[in-house]
């Protein structure tokens, strides 16, 4: 037996320790209250078909459908229905944060519940939704941006702890890049949709629409092209793959968090996917570092321009990325990051905007710039 | 958490041989297309094409999901054509069980045209049970 043997088990404890370590480490639940808020219209998007069959007097088995499980409870045509209408309310509440854990594992188990009643329920973004919302009705993520919140504080009380055990994060990561992952990979395993085969089918059979949208020729026929299909596959194989692994590496995080975000806009125009693009971009907040007001924004109060941009920063920092501070008069804006790097100025402004929810997709290429790199390098 | 972690990539595995790839995030897997002629086989022989009304029933009022409501037409198999194939084949079952005032029918056949990416075309028939008191 040598020394490495005698060591291995001891290696084998040390790495379980510091994965439970990691699970268990209480970290800031913002990302997940804000995904909560914004997964509610996606419950809205994804019943809104259902409650309308219901409005015209048809459910599920009044046209074809096929059970998963002969076992599977199935409700009567009224109970079915005011259960959807209860799926619906509760993620309003849910959104609100109005009896937030309740309204949260309330919306899932509705959703959860339908989802099941048919194979022909079944579509990944459903899954999706379904995944999301088990998660969020595990954390307890009604705790800010909430009425619950607010009612306490109206009431006196003391707020609850905002942080909580992280396993629930990094579940949803994990979800998150296995749904870009698998996907990347079923592709990949296929010679046809590596090839271009799939892709270029798919555009010919769809020519009669591109004609109609205002493309010049060469673009039509670019697009028509087999050769061009060739490279274009493989592009949207490796960017999916890429957006898996990138979300996981903090320097590429957010190039990642970009690209998917063009991903699932040029999904959105091209193919009919429900309320996939709405809830995947909505899940990619959890990829923000899960603390909370640890940059600082140093703001003249005696500068109008200042102020506004305080004003915006409030208002947009769903993450609560910020901390805002009164600067000397006279000094411009700064912003302190985390590693105590300060940047002022344009920069300081280009760089809150791309830690800000609503901004960063717009403003995070502007870090790209040489001035704003040798700022912070500086 | 590892529990989870397993199923979920389990799920993923299994993707590459069920038919409805349940949470395996299989996502525009194909450019497949398919049709299919679809009759009603009644006991004296007739084979009725099922665009035709029927006892009260109509095919695309009764299969109005997963891109089955008018099959004659070629279509894109969004999820797949083993996907699209089996929900075509349980579609068939339903509604053979499932249409009580229909008395003539023995069972409903489909006769499907695929073409997998750009492949040749295949031809398949898919059949229901033959229905209790039909005819």
């Amino acid at each position: 037996m040598n020394a490495a043997r005698v060591g291995a088990p001891l290696d084998l404890r040390a790495l379980i320790g510091a994965f439970d370590d990691l699970l268990g480490r209480r970290v800031s639940m913002r990302a997940l209250a804000l995904l909560r808020v914004l997964a509610g219209p996606a419950v809205l998007l994804h019943l809104q078909p259902f409650l309308s069959d219901a409005a015209d007097g048809r459910i599920y088995r009044d046209v074809f459908y096929q059970p998963y499980a002969a076992w599977y409870p199935e409700l009567p045509d009224q109970v079915y229905v005011g259960l959807l209408w209860l799926g619906a309310a509760a993620a309003i509440a849910m959104s609100l944060g109005l009896l937030t854990r309740l309204a949260t594992a309330t919306t899932f188990a509705v959703v959860t519940y339908n989802l099941f009643l048919s194979t022909t329920h079944f579509h990944n973004n459903r899954a999706y939704l379904v995944i999301v919302l088990a998660l969020l009705a595990a954390a307890p993520c009604g705790r800010e941006l909430s009425l619950d919140a607010w009612l306490r504080r109206r009431r006196g009380r003391a707020a609850l702890d905002l942080s909580a055990p992280a396993w629930p994060l990094w579940l949803l990561r994990f979800e998150c890049a296995a749904v870009y992952g698998a996907s990347g990979l079923s592709k990949l395993l296929d010679p046809d949709w590596f090839g271009g085969t799939v892709t270029w089918q798919r555009v010919l059979r769809a020519r009669d629409d591109l004609e109609t949208w205002p493309l010049p020729d060469w673009a039509l026929s670019l697009l028509t092209d087999q050769s061009f299909h060739t490279g274009a596959a493989k592009l949207i194989v490796l960017t999916e793959l890429l957006i898996a692994i990138g979300l996981w590496w903090p320097r590429g995080r957010y190039a990642a968090v970009w690209v998917a975000v063009v991903f699932h806009l040029a999904i959105e125009i091209s193919a009919s996917v429900q309320v996939f693009s709405l809830l995947a971009i909505a899940v990619l907040a959890i990829w923000a570092v899960p603390s909370t007001r640890d940059r600082v924004i140093r703001i003249d109060p005696t500068s109008v321009g200042q102020r506004r941009w305080g004003a915006v920063v409030r208002r947009l920092d769903w993450l609560a990325r910020f901390r805002l501070e009164p600067a000397q008069p006279g000094s411009s804006l700064e912003v302190v990051d985390r590693d105590g790097t300060a940047l002022r100025g344009a920069p300081a402004v280009g760089f809150s905007a791309s830690r800000l929810p609503l901004t960063a997709w717009f403003a995070l290429p502007a870090l790209l710039l040489p001035g704003l790199r040798r700022t912070r390098a500086g | 958490m590892v529990s989870v972690v397993a199923l979920q990539l389990g799920l993923v595995a299994r993707g590459y041989w069920s038919d409805h790839k349940e949470f395996a995030f299989q996502m525009f897997p194909e450019s497949s297309t398919w049709r299919a002629d679809l009759v009603r086989v009644t006991a004296d022989g007739r084979r009725v094409p099922i665009e035709r009304p029927w006892s009260g029933y109509r095919w695309d009022e009764l299969v109005t999901d997963r891109g089955l409501s008018y099959p004659s037409i070629r279509h894109h198999a969004d999820a797949g054509l083993e996907n699209q194939l089996a929900f075509l084949g349980s579609a068939l079952d339903w509604v053979a069980s499932n249409t009580p005032r229909d008395r003539e029918t023995r069972y409903l056949e489909a006769t499907v045209t695929s073409w997998h990416n750009d492949d040749p075309p295949r031809i398949e028939v898919l059949r229901s049970p033959v229905r209790e008191g039909g005819g």
